[in-house]
């Protein structure tokens, strides 16, 4: 997780926790978090509703939604 | 009730007099109705016709996102959708009523016609509520907000009304989001002195925009627009390159007096510009003009857009930038001029995309002697000459009228040299305004400068003070309303 992070918004010493929000980071606006949603997708080969996306607030809740999708 | 008037200092006084007596400060309530009051008597200055329909939207959003929490708390997916989407098309219904019926009337009829079947549109006579266009935003932005799950629903019908008419930001914006707003009403106000000093430093900044600069710049543009013919082609160039800066000093200058006015208040509300001219592409432009505005609709369209699309790579990003910027152009006003405006910058986007230069954020560093860098500067002034272009669009009546100003701008008095067209101090002032806007471009507003170890001097502070008072006394334009009331 913390290396798709740090390629998509190309920050090298990006600390990602789970409380991480976008507000957090200069390089995370929509644009950068559409390429994250793309990443992520395509590496664990899921696919998020639009409601998940948009009601996630952080990391953590991103990632809860990942463990939820592959079980 | 204009902002920059003698009628709205005196309102405004009596407001801060009674939100900060000792009374009012021992509960919050008594303050929200207050600031309630305040509010609604400040739109009935404007338009007091329009007061029940204000407070009619207001209710029904309230009640919407009461079914929106309430389905949203017992897990009710379904019924949470369907109430959104109740309020969503409710305050997009109070839009097209009363901001785009006509337009999309005689739209309609005139490509019926021209399909060959007869079909006309008598113009109804509808009064565009003041202000429309910003708090139906508010409105939106809560049920959806409330259905993303980002906001608490507000705790009465008082706190939601008084978010949206709190009246620094009724008329013309900036669009206040729930989530920021309107916990600050769960608060008591009490007066924060350099809050309130750094509020009235704003004002003041915001004042000079409006009174030295755009209004008077309003002279030239204003002329050249009304008769391009009568004037030689230089100066319709003149012209067109100085509508940016009227548009940026008029609507900037608003919007710092609107900030400033709630800062008195001890209230923070969204910025809306950050140095908009030193943008070096057009993605940056939009990320430094009308921010509440852009930032708006990327959360609420370019995002879903973008996320619905974002199997279609860059097709997918161009499409939803696109169709987000045309928005912004039909938000501004019920004209193609404003529909061809937006697709126009939607346009200019797809090259910054092709070459993944979209979304790169670039920090503005100084050169050699404080100087912008040769390179940004170059890019600065190649975007500001398309949004030149496209700014045109904005000022022009209709399409036609865009096309006449171009027809004029095609004769061979384009080569000669211009005139000024407006006193020299004018041009001080457009000089002033861009060489604060290089030096503070970190900063919320220009006079916030007193705040570095330069300004210590509280004569060098009150010096400033004194020569931009002195400037808008001497150096007023012509009283011109405000750009942006008329949305």
């Amino acid at each position: 997780m913390t290396d798709i992070f740090q390629d998509i918004l190309d920050v090298d010493d990006l600390e990602v926790t789970d409380s991480l929000k976008a507000d957090d980071v200069d390089e995370w606006d929509s644009l950068s978090h559409i390429q994250l949603i793309v990443a992520i997708e395509k590496h664990w080969k899921i696919k998020f509703n639009a409601r998940e996306i948009m009601t996630w607030q952080n990391v953590g809740q991103m990632v809860d939604t990942i463990v939820q999708r592959i079980g | 009730m204009v902002v920059n008037s003698l009628a709205f200092a005196a309102f405004f006084a009596v407001v801060c007099i009674g939100m900060f007596m000792p009374w009012m400060m021992q509960k919050v309530v008594r303050q929200n109705v207050w600031l309630l009051l305040s509010s609604y008597t400040f739109y009935a200055f404007a338009d007091w016709r329009m007061l029940p329909l204000l407070l009619g939207a207001t209710a029904l959003t309230y009640f919407v996102g009461k079914q929106i929490n309430r389905a949203v708390q017992t897990e009710k997916w379904a019924a949470a959708s369907f109430w959104t989407t109740c309020g969503v098309v409710s305050g997009v219904a109070l839009l097209l009523i009363f901001k785009y019926l006509n337009f999309f009337g005689e739209s309609f009829a005139a490509l019926f016609n021209a399909l060959g079947l007869r079909c006309s549109w008598t113009t109804l006579h509808i009064v565009v509520p003041v202000g429309v266009s910003f708090f139906t935003f508010k409105l939106i932005s809560y049920v959806i907000d409330l259905h993303r799950q980002r906001i608490e629903e507000a705790d009465s019908f008082l706190q939601f009304s008084a978010y949206v008419a709190f009246f620094p930001t009724l008329m013309s914006g900036p669009i206040d989001r729930p989530g920021r707003f309107l916990p600050q009403l769960t608060q008591i106000h009490h007066l924060d002195y350099p809050k309130a000093v750094d509020g009235c430093r704003q004002i003041l900044w915001g004042i000079f925009l409006k009174m030295c600069v755009a209004d008077n710049l309003a002279l030239l543009t204003d002329s050249a627009w009304t008769s391009p013919d009568s004037f030689p082609a230089s100066r319709l160039v003149v012209a067109a390159l100085l509508f940016p800066l009227q548009l940026y000093a008029d609507f900037g200058g608003y919007s710092h007096m609107a900030i400033g006015v709630a800062k008195i208040l001890n209230f923070d509300v969204a910025i809306n510009f950050k140095a908009p001219f030193l943008a070096r592409n057009i993605a940056e432009f939009w990320q430094r003009w009308h921010i509440s505005l852009t930032s708006w609709l990327t959360d609420y369209v370019f995002m879903p857009l973008n996320i619905g699309m974002r199997g279609w790579g860059q097709v997918g990003l161009a499409l939803a930038v696109i169709i987000n910027m045309v928005l912004i152009g039909f938000w501004h006003g019920a004209d193609w001029s404003f529909g061809v405006f937006g697709l126009y910058f939607g346009l200019l986007y797809i090259p910054l995309i092709v070459r993944g230069k979209f979304g790169k954020k670039k920090r503005i560093n100084a050169g050699a002697h404080g100087l912008p860098r040769a390179e940004d500067f170059v890019h600065m002034l190649g975007t500001y000459c398309l949004v030149t272009i496209g700014f045109m669009l904005f000022k022009a009546d209709d399409l036609s009228s865009f096309a006449h100003y171009w027809q004029a701008l095609a004769r061979p008095s384009l080569l000669s040299l211009p005139s000024l067209g407006l006193p020299v101090f004018t041009y001080v002032g457009v000089a002033m305004l861009m060489g604060c806007e290089w030096l503070c471009r970190d900063r919320e507003h220009p006079l916030q400068f007193v705040h570095g170890p330069a300004m210590r001097s509280r004569a060098v502070r009150w010096a400033i003070y004194y020569v931009l008072i002195l400037c808008i006394f001497l150096f007023q334009g012509e009283t011109q309303q405000f750009i942006y009331f008329q949305f």
